[in-house]
């Protein structure tokens, strides 16, 4: 337990908020695109957090339990989202279907701005907590001047 | 145990520990603040160090074993934190029990007060510095 344990945790609150928030962009970016490698349009992203004991090796997690109620977060899985696309009726577009119809991505811009500013607050929550920590290391280095 | 430190001193060192313990476990909430099912953690010390105070006064206990419990003198610096899930449950939809605003709250109370017990070593340090040297003149 020292200052580098708070900074590592803050850290990777920082890392997990911007990968979200790189994902959002990419929903966003891609709102109309109808063509994708993988076949069909844009299909929308979602990341999961995982919270994982903040241990340096293997040899932590067995032996400083009470360290471990620090935890990390990370990144673990993006989940493709698989709700039908919108279908709508543009028969001259060069992706319609027989019928006329185009398929694009389900995506919902108001979901996805809110989505961005909770990141951007979550993020901003965890610059503040490695400020203050950063603070308490620089006062700790004042004791006896 | 020294003598050059005296109770107050030591109290101060046993609390930027336990401040810093308690610092780190905030970020860790504050970094899992959208983590699904994550169990917000607390850090009380408080108690048990005011605890380790008290029974300075009747400081006469004899310890003949590092396993027994001290009382009085080294009592202090070996106050530990009780660190358990937050029972001051903020429920959401996912489980987590975060409450991001008290978070932020809890961290510059910390910082705050941790400066403040830094202060008081330094001091104390800057009183004893006095009676080193101008003493001597």
């Amino acid at each position: 337990m020292d200052f580098s344990t708070g900074m590592r945790v803050s850290a990777s609150g920082l890392t997990a908020q911007r990968q979200r928030m790189n994902t959002i962009s990419s929903n966003i970016a891609n709102i109309n695109t109808t063509r994708t490698p993988e076949g069909g349009p844009y299909r929308r992203k979602d990341i999961v957090f995982e919270a994982i004991p903040d241990a340096r090796n293997f040899g932590e997690i067995l032996t400083s339990a009470p360290d471990l109620k620090t935890q990390r977060v990370q990144v673990t899985d993006v989940l493709v989202d698989r709700k039908a696309p919108l279908l709508k009726y543009e028969p001259d577009h060069p992706d319609a279907n027989e019928d006329g119809y185009v398929a694009y991505p389900n995506i919902n811009l108001m979901e996805e701005m809110t989505n961005m500013i909770q990141a951007t607050r979550s993020y901003e929550a965890n610059v503040s907590a490695m400020q203050a920590t950063k603070d308490m290391a620089m006062s700790a280095l004042e004791i006896g001047r | 145990m020294s003598k050059i430190f005296d109770k107050t001193t030591d109290t101060l060192a046993a609390s930027t520990n336990l401040r810093l313990l308690r610092q780190n476990i905030t970020s860790s909430n504050i970094a899992n603040a959208e983590t699904p099912g994550y169990k917000a953690q607390k850090v009380d010390f408080e108690e048990a160090l005011s605890r380790a105070l008290d029974h300075e006064g009747l400081g006469k206990m004899h310890t003949s074993d590092d396993e027994h419990f001290l009382m009085g003198q080294g009592a202090i610096g070996r106050v530990r934190a009780d660190v358990y899930d937050n029972p001051e449950i903020n429920l959401t939809n996912d489980g987590n029990t975060v409450d991001l605003e008290k978070e932020m709250a809890t961290l510059s109370e910390n910082t705050i007060l941790y400066r403040a017990a830094l202060q008081l070593i330094n001091k104390k340090l800057g009183a004893m510095k006095y009676a080193a040297t101008e003493g001597a003149r």
